[in-house]
């Protein structure tokens, strides 16, 4: 690589070695992004905002008059039972998947055939979601495969009530979002370096120990990203619990889609909507702060410190 | 440094500008619109969002080869998804299949275009019985019918013995756990409406309240869930054994070879909501005259037999057609006597609205 | 490994007795002799057979000579007509490959490039773009859908394969953003310093050292954006056109009628195919997961 790289014809200034003169290339590197956000998004989003105020339509659709009766309708009671078991579920999704995600993020990263486990992951995902889910139905069912391999086995009678429940939506949604929380605790696991837990368990720690104490803080943003990846879509999930779930399983993500649909009440559904982006996007912001905030003890060097357009200071803060 | 963004930046224009040209050309090379008035269409290609199956493959491909034009449909499984889209500013299809209610709602929403009866001579086919019954657009200004029909009960002979062909079924808390009615807020209540005596599209508080009772007390608890898509499976495997639902939707799940010993599907004889389907003609369709010829074509009785047949529908809005069906119905027309169109209740639907999240919320 | 974390483990475990020889040596050996058990190797096995188990559901039932959920016997019957009898399905499952490919490569090389800039680099309007590119990941499918539809009515816009497109990436971008940021975060920045003071320009530095050691990260953006684009229905209901069918569509379409057992032979179909180009590649594909 060292001869690839051009040799000036002098080395530059002491006063010139640091970036701050030269331009900052990061507003080129994200406008881009910035850009598309901005044409196809930034208006639908004001609309969304937009609609939350206003009176709704008597056949959808919204009249230009302003009300705050979306919002103050959200404030029965009902919804927040809904809200509750909305989180409830998500939650226990969450934390089942997570578990399980981790040690396959670890044992993937520490493998030889890692493009091949990649692909084992990925490919049951690019098989249609809904054959998935029916697949898991008719695995579920009271003749299905679980419930007859439990009458051989002399556990049951009749049957168990394992489909239309609230643990089917569980257990199918944990299937769903697997993998999108294996890939980025894979790729964090992947960045680590492995030595510290030798040194660890040399140092007389027990694995159990060396995994909590030095991985699991190691590989924190991969986490982070593994939970937000998983979390949200779980909370706003809509075809699960209207596919396996029972009557005890009407989640937020149907209310909304009943709110557009069947009663026609686009602002609710927009009211609805803001309220769980702002509940959600200041909840993302408290983690990544505090992760920030970790990772900014731990680092050598603050890249932070280096690209400010207006410090004078040179160097790496080592 | 630049470069790398640059390249990243031209590679997003050409991909886009790309499909952006592929998909504007598609437009490009149709036929302008308003062709056919000499009854020549050929090149033309009609778009249908229609019900999933609602019009066989075979009807369309007959279409295609008589006229000389393709067809494009377009699917959905709801009149409130159909509308929330069309609403939304969707455009580009000519014909859509929306129930009475919903057509109402179009008329009044000033979405559709009128038809003109005198491209459709195959109108002496339809029966005057239907045109009565649908008060939303009696005289086929908008809306020419394409199916009257109604749900139903469909019961798994072979575990239920012994039953009344009755709404009341749902209360028997002997079948508990082996239950589903639809996740359908109109059909729900309407039944209940119906059980206790009352129309279908009442407003009135009280007989609202006692069917939110009916429903409440004594229906959900026997019922595992509501569920308006995979009953059919769930009646198929045996795990469903009284679903309140459409005909075909059990049919379709259930081998035929199984069907005569298995299904017993009936419309209770309280009566109950009913609906017709009609054939409109969206206000920015581009294809006006393919369309007025297509829905002409549909009431051609031995066209409108093959419809029936693929579903096992009886023949009340084409009678004629009965001539020509080749298998018996599902159920039969008469069944529906008592039964009632559900209208479309403007602001009354707050109340439907209420009653139905108290239903669906709680989780017992 | 550096000497801050060093000391903070050594402050951490300090409370516990260093190992025995004998309990070293026992370590050592089992680990010897069962190289490959552990842990986390079973949980992946685990985890690798129930996320078949479906599959192998599904490829079972396209066998099956009926319709229905009962096997009443095997039959290539669905696999004829999925070969000669299903052009609409075909051209869906087209549509949907075109729009995951096009939508992914652009929200990944958009996404890439905008996580570097966010996370290395302050200047103005940075919040602004973190806000908004976290949105759409945020916002629940059916609001986007409806807005992003009323936008494309309102500016006149076809709808079609082109709205679909801008839809899908539009929503991909915060998973690659997010994919691609966690994998910078544990990069050290210090080399990069190191290369420039040993004289690279800024594009250099990117291709021979940035973008080789995030590839992991941007190859797992690429698969998740492919994977989401592919499995949408929602969003790509409300802003696809008339004729621009993509296969969620198609298929979501058919569940009230039972859906179809061709499906389920197709799925079959496109694992193998996938399995295959994941062979012939894998060779390029070694050296994106990271030369291991």
């Amino acid at each position: 690589m060292n001869e690839e790289i051009k040799q000036p014809e002098k080395p530059p200034a002491a006063n010139q070695r640091t970036r701050l003169n030269t331009f900052n290339p990061g507003p080129l590197y994200a406008w881009p992004m910035g850009i598309w956000f901005i044409i196809f998004f930034l208006a639908p989003l004001l609309i969304i905002i937009i609609y939350s105020f206003m009176k709704k339509g008597l056949y959808g659709g919204v009249e230009p008059v302003f009300s705050l009766n979306a919002y103050s309708q959200m404030l029965n009671p009902k919804y927040g039972i809904l809200v509750i078991r909305t989180l409830k579920i998500s939650l226990i999704s969450t934390v089942i998947t997570i578990l399980l995600a981790t040690p396959c993020g670890y044992a993937m990263a520490r493998s030889k055939h890692q493009t091949l486990l990649l692909f084992l992951i990925i490919i049951p995902f690019w098989t249609n979601s809904l054959i998935r889910i029916f697949a898991w139905m008719s695995i579920l069912n009271n003749d299905g495969i679980v419930n007859q391999l439990l009458r051989k086995a002399g556990f049951i009678k009749d049957h168990l009530q394992l489909l239309y429940t609230q643990g089917a939506v569980i257990l199918v949604s944990v299937y769903m979002y697997l993998p999108y929380a294996i890939l980025p605790i894979f790729t964090s696991i992947d960045r680590f370096d492995f030595s510290l837990l030798e040194a660890a368990r040399d140092l007389g720690a027990t694995k159990a120990q060396s995994m909590y104490k030095v991985l699991i803080p190691g590989i924190k943003s991969g986490l982070v990203t593994a939970i937000i990846f998983t979390f949200i879509p779980i909370f706003g999930a809509y075809t699960v619990p209207l596919l396996v779930g029972g009557k005890d399983s009407y989640m937020l993500g149907n209310i909304i889609v009943d709110q557009v649909n069947k009663t026609r009440n686009w602002p609710l559904a927009a009211a609805f909507s803001m309220v769980i982006t702002v509940i959600s996007t200041i909840g993302v912001m408290l983690v990544l702060i505090s992760n920030k905030n970790e990772a900014a003890l731990n680092k050598t060097s603050t890249k932070e410190d280096n690209y400010v357009s207006d410090k004078t200071s040179s160097g790496a803060a080592k | 440094m630049m470069k790398k963004a640059f390249i990243g930046i031209m590679a997003a224009v050409m991909v886009c500008g790309t499909i952006g040209l592929v998909s504007c050309s598609k437009k490009g090379s149709e036929a302008s619109a308003e062709a056919g008035d000499d009854g020549n269409f050929a090149g033309q290609t009609l778009y249908l969002f229609n019900w999933t199956y609602y019009t066989p493959d075979s009807v369309i491909q007959k279409f295609e080869k008589e006229f000389g034009v393709t067809v494009k449909v377009d699917t959905f499984d709801s009149n409130e998804v159909m509308y929330a889209k069309l609403k939304a500013g969707a455009s580009g299809y000519d014909i859509t299949f929306p129930s009475q209610d919903y057509a109402s709602i179009m008329i009044k929403q000033n979405m559709l275009r009128e038809i003109d009866l005198s491209k459709m001579p195959n109108k002496q086919y339809i029966n005057p019985e239907v045109l009565k019954k649908a008060t939303y657009d009696s005289e086929m200004k908008y809306c020419v019918p394409y199916y009257m029909g109604a749900a139903g009960v469909a019961v798994n002979k072979q575990k239920v013995k012994n039953y009344e062909k009755s709404w009341n079924i749902f209360a028997r808390t002997d079948l508990k756990g082996h239950m589903s009615m639809m996740d359908d807020m109109r059909e729900v209540i309407g039944d209940a409406l119906a059980f206790q005596g009352h129309s279908v599209n009442t407003l009135d508080d009280a007989q609202l309240e006692s069917a939110k009772n009916l429903i409440n007390k004594q229906w959900k608890p026997n019922l595992v869930k509501f569920d308006a898509e995979g009953f059919g499976k769930s009646f198929a495997a045996g795990d469903f054994w009284v679903c309140q639902g459409y005909a075909e939707v059990v049919f379709g799940e259930v081998p035929e070879a199984k069907q005569a010993d298995m299904i017993d599907f009936f419309i209770p004889k309280e009566g109950g909501p009913m609906y017709i389907d009609s054939m409109v003609i969206l206000k920015n369709a581009k294809h006006y005259n393919l369309a007025m010829a297509f829905i002409n074509f549909i009431h051609r009785p031995e066209i409108y037999a093959e419809f029936l047949d693929a579903f096992h529908f009886p023949s009340f809005v084409n009678t004629e057609a009965s001539k020509y069906m080749k298998t018996v119905p599902m159920y039969k027309a008469e069944e529906m006597a008592n039964c009632e169109l559900k209208e479309d209740v403007a602001e009354g639907l707050e109340k439907y609205n209420n009653i139905w999240q108290e239903i669906r919320f709680e989780a017992n | 490994m550096n000497t801050n974390s060093y000391f903070a483990l050594k402050k951490s475990l300090k409370k516990s007795k260093p190992p025995t020889e004998n309990a070293t040596h026992a370590r050592k050996s089992w680990k010897k002799r069962n190289p490959h058990l552990s842990f986390s190797k079973t949980i992946l096995f685990l985890t690798i057979l129930l996320l078949f188990i479906p599959l192998f559901v599904i490829i079972i039932y396209s066998f099956n000579s009926s319709k229905g959920s009962d096997f009443t016997g095997i039959s290539l019957i669905w696999y004829k007509k999925l070969l000669f009898g299903s052009g609409d399905l075909w051209s869906a499952l087209w549509n949907s490959l075109i729009i995951a490919f096009t939508s992914a490569v652009v929200s990944t090389i958009l996404g890439t490039l905008a996580s570097i800039g966010i996370n290395w680099y302050r200047f103005r309007g940075r919040s602004f773009i973190q806000t908004i590119s976290f949105l759409p990941m945020v916002l629940p499918e059916v609001i986007i859908g409806v807005s992003m539809l009323i936008f494309f009515s309102g500016i006149k816009m076809p709808l079609g394969l082109f709205t679909i497109f801008a839809a899908h990436t539009t929503f991909c971008l915060p998973f690659v953003l997010l994919m691609v940021s966690s994998r910078i975060d544990e990069f050290d920045f210090s080399i990069i310093e190191a290369a420039h003071d040993l004289g690279a320009t800024e594009s250099q530095t990117m291709r021979k050292i940035v973008i080789p050691a995030i590839m992991p990260g941007i190859m797992s953006g690429f698969m998740m954006s492919v994977t989401m684009s592919l499995e949408d229905f929602v969003i790509t209901f409300f802003v696809s056109g008339p004729g621009s069918t993509t296969l969620p569509l198609y298929v979501y379409s058919m569940i009230r009628f039972g859906v179809s057992p061709v499906i389920n032979a197709l799925s079959f179909v496109m694992i193998i195919a996938t399995c295959l180009i994941a062979f012939t590649l894998r060779k390029g594909l070694k050296s994106f997961a990271g030369n291991r």
